[in-house]
């Protein structure tokens, strides 16, 4: 019996011995992996997986799909509207834009001349066309129809010229059709949700096309042949997304060389990555600012400005960008950011200064009670500030604040919840106060957060603040498509907001993507458009990492 | 013994009729549905969520969708994802090879892990004190922290194994998969070994001061043909019993680790429609998950029935 059980030993060790064998034959394939991040193959570990290659239906960032689908413009790394498909930008100085006597404007688009779709079929105005048509019939399931909405008709004078009617003056048309076009020869006539060869593989003029989507595993892109570039772009052969959920797993995957680049590092992550040699952590400052809400209608104190003003001077937002967040972003005084062409800087600031907060208050009638916590006609200034569970630097910085908040006599509790119950809670406004980021894309438009007929659901107004001069200037703003006239507007709208301060402006985003060191072109991007904006630009040095 | 299964099959309907109800219920007692993920960008308005909001069904009253989903599921038709649009069954059965694969190994190397310990453990009492140790390691380890220092050890520091995946990109080949397998595999394994084996362990040492066992030593049996031929062999059926009923919850309780090493399996795809709150898919996993805890333990029921006299009625 001793011997039987040294024979089941001795499997046990022989069994260790061969699960060694293949680890260390892991260890080649790794060794492998590291060296794939070449012209050849660049893998990305990506954090989800898309729902749809649909540009116009996906409701996630679209990095994968404007690799494959361009549009007729893109915004740039300094957030300029760049044209891709179209020729130039059409505005009112070059004669694209006609205002009518009626009220409407007149867009005309002129199309790049040789551009062909992946299946050799000539791009044309007739796809811009059926694109606006399928757009308003919205008889599938587009994520926003917003802004082709007011587009009454297009008329196509020839295959490269569209001419876009509006029914009113839209002054974000630049962006109409940045998310590019619906080929018309392969979903004409069709009911483009159940269209899964278009919506799993969709037909592009983009750099490169999708040569497979395993579910649950990866994307692998492959580039065009007869890219309208030229046969120089893009540089790079394949590119395969990986799908990794897990932020630990993405980072651990990175630092062992399985993928060579994440788009949008968790801030939190950023310290880990910066020792890595292979990697540059590339920063630009994001088209989004972190603020705290402030919920007048569920919190009426909030709706006193004095109250207001006193809690803004109350953060000491320097010592949270120093100390919390490594300098990773900046403080700013607006919800419009330093990128954009509107961007106001003389506007109004509440430096951190704890005595007149506690001094404002006072005057404003809060006072101190025996446990601090001030209190006015039995009311206390006690609220809940909520935030997204899970996003590790939000929660410190809302300790942060607590605290601060705390020093001149105001109590807030802390309450994460988590990120795709939180949508649902701001909407239905049932919140006092809460800590977040509005990102937007290139147009500068802030209408729908600050204008008090834009709570939900017509807007993203949830500090349900109102004042009926900022509202004018933002609706004058929207009603304006000559860009000299609109940033005047924005800008008198930006020193407005900083005078009354229907939120608590903290600093502005960063995005901040890990990218092999060896890789060159790469920019990023502020806005949603994404860092793979000039994929066909890319290209590794010598070939390799 | 017909009789008997056919009472417990009986059971199972409307056992599974209420757990549907329930699961029904609470997924939209969650607070935030399939839209409001379309909420963060601010150009989705309330006529875009209106929209969306018809085209998904989710204007009908609740007692109307489930009415209309139950008539549909027992038909065979899960309906379609809200999140991609694809049928539901797809997006499930293109799972099921990844889970299978993974908790079919990991139950395997736990049974082992959890037999050879628990044999050792019997007959070396030092041993013993060892797999103690280890089990309450085993079981008190979070499986989300266990997995990442696993990573960090051996993907990071010493280079042996890819941390997650189920396959290299254009490699595949036996070793290839293996190696993206060991980890995840791996910490189910010690995960369930850990329990089984204390299971185990105890039912062992209560046979071993049974009479059964003093009558075998009495005829100079050696304690390890004791251990063996009776003690394990007594112990075995209840054994076999836990390990069914718990291969069941593994199999659609894989969650954590599959997203820990981003396994492409069932547990992943539930991790992200429920992220998404992706109802659909969300009704179907649940509904197949109880299906497979129903079925096993009615399976676990009836072993135990044929195979154990003192389970049956004296009728």
């Amino acid at each position: 019996m001793r011997n039987r059980f040294r024979a089941l030993a001795s499997v046990v060790v022989v069994v260790a011995a061969v699960a060694t064998t293949a680890c260390n034959k892991g260890g080649d394939l790794k060794g492998g992996a590291a060296k794939g991040a070449s012209n050849d193959l660049l893998t990305v570990g990506y954090d989800r997986e898309p729902d749809t290659m649909n540009r116009y239906a996906t409701h996630i960032l679209e990095d994968i799909q404007s690799c494959v689908i361009e549009g007729l413009v893109t915004s740039d790394e300094q957030m300029h509207v760049v044209p891709v498909l179209a020729t130039e930008i059409p505005t009112v100085e070059n004669g694209g834009v006609m205002m009518r006597a009626d009220g409407g404007m007149d867009v005309t688009w002129k199309l790049r001349p040789g551009v062909k779709w992946h299946d050799g079929v000539p791009h044309s105005s007739a796809d811009v066309k059926f694109t606006v048509d399928a757009m308003i019939k919205g008889d599938w399931k587009p994520e926003s129809t917003d802004g082709f909405d007011r587009i009454s008709s297009v008329d196509t004078p020839d295959s490269l010229t569209a001419v876009v009617h509006y029914k009113e003056v839209y002054a974000p048309y630049q962006m109409q059709f940045a998310r590019g076009t619906l080929p018309k020869h392969v979903l004409d006539g069709r009911d483009i949700d159940k269209a899964n060869d278009y919506n799993r593989n969709p037909l592009g003029t983009g750099p490169y096309h999708i040569v497979e989507w395993k579910t649950g595993e990866y994307v692998l892109l492959e580039k065009t042949k007869n890219y309208w570039r030229g046969a120089d772009y893009p540089k790079i052969n394949r590119i395969l997304f990986r799908f990794v959920t897990n932020a630990n797993t993405r980072i651990n995957q990175l630092k062992s060389g399985e993928v060579q680049m994440v788009a949008l590092v968790p801030w939190d992550k950023v310290r880990e990555l910066k020792g890595v040699a292979s990697l540059r952590l590339n920063r630009v400052i994001g088209n989004g600012y972190e603020h705290v809400t402030l919920n007048e209608k569920h919190f009426p104190p909030f709706a006193e400005l004095r109250v207001r003003r006193a809690l803004a001077h109350a953060i000491d937002r320097e010592q949270i960008v120093t100390s919390m967040l490594d300098g990773l972003v900046t403080t700013v005084n607006g919800p419009i950011q330093p990128l954009s062409w509107a961007y106001e800087p003389n506007v109004k600031s509440y430096p951190f200064n704890p005595g007149l907060a506690r001094a404002i208050l006072d005057s404003a009638g809060w006072k101190a009670g025996a446990d601090g916590v001030r209190t006015k006609d039995g009311k206390l200034l006690a609220f809940t500030l909520i935030t997204q569970a899970g996003f590790a630097i939000r929660e410190n910085v809302s300790q942060v604040l607590q605290k601060q908040f705390k020093d001149v006599g105001v109590n807030a509790t802390v309450k994460l919840i988590d990120g795709t119950s939180i949508s649902s809670v701001w909407f239905s406004g049932e919140f006092d106060a809460m800590l977040h980021w509005w990102q937007s894309g290139a147009d500068p438009e802030i209408t729908l957060f600050f204008a008090s007929d834009r709570t939900p659901p017509a807007g993203r107004n949830i500090n349900y603040f109102a004042d009926d001069t900022l509202t004018a200037m933002l609706y004058a703003s929207d009603r304006t498509a000559d860009q000299g006239k609109r940033k005047t507007l924005l800008q008198r709208a930006q020193k407005r907001v900083a005078e009354l301060v229907p939120e608590l402006i903290l600093y502005n985003t960063s995005k901040i993507d890990a990218v092999p060191a060896t890789l060159r072109n790469f920019k990023g991007n502020p806005t949603n458009a994404g860092p793979f904006w000039n994929v066909h630009e890319w290209e590794f040095a010598n070939g390799t990492p | 013994m017909f009789r008997f299964v056919v009472r417990r099959a009986a059971q199972v309907i409307p056992l599974l009729l209420v757990v549907s109800l329930l699961v029904f219920a609470l997924i939209h007692a969650v607070p935030g549905g399939p839209l409001s993920l379309y909420l963060d960008n601010p150009n989705v308005r309330p006529q875009d969520i209106e929209r969306l909001r018809r085209a998904l069904g989710l204007d009908r009253s609740l007692a109307e969708q489930y009415w209309s989903w139950l008539a549909s599921f027992v038909r065979g038709d899960w309906g379609y994802s809200f999140a991609d649009g694809r049928p539901v069954i797809a997006r499930i059965a293109e799972r099921i090879p990844a889970t299978l694969q993974l908790v079919g190994v990991s139950t395997v190397a736990a049974v082992i892990l959890a037999l050879c310990a628990a044999l050792l453990g019997a007959q070396h009492p030092r041993i013993g004190r060892m797999n103690m140790l280890v089990a309450v390691a085993g079981i008190s380890l979070p499986v989300f922290w266990f997995g990442l220092i696993l990573q960090l050890l051996f993907a990071n520091w010493l280079g042996w194994l890819p941390s997650s995946g189920r396959a290299s990109f254009d490699g595949g080949g036996f070793t290839d998969r293996l190696s993206h397998l060991l980890l995840p595999a791996g910490v189910l394994a010690v995960a369930h070994s850990a329990g089984w084996m204390l299971y185990l362990r105890g039912s062992l040492r209560t046979t071993f001061a049974t009479p059964l066992a003093n009558a075998a030593r009495a005829r100079g049996l050696s304690e390890t043909r004791i251990l063996l031929r009776h003690a394990l062999r007594l112990s075995l059926l209840p054994f076999v019993t836990v390990v069914l009923l718990d291969a069941s919850i593994m199999a659609s309780g894989a969650v954590v680790t599959e997203s820990v090493f981003a396994w492409p399996g069932i547990g992943s795809l539930f991790t992200e429609a429920l992220a998404k709150r992706d109802y659909t898919v969300l009704m179907a996993f649940l509904m197949c998950a109880s299906i497979a805890v129903v079925t096993l333990s009615f399976i676990a029921d009836v072993t135990v029935h044929a195979l154990d006299p003192r389970t049956r009625s004296p009728t």
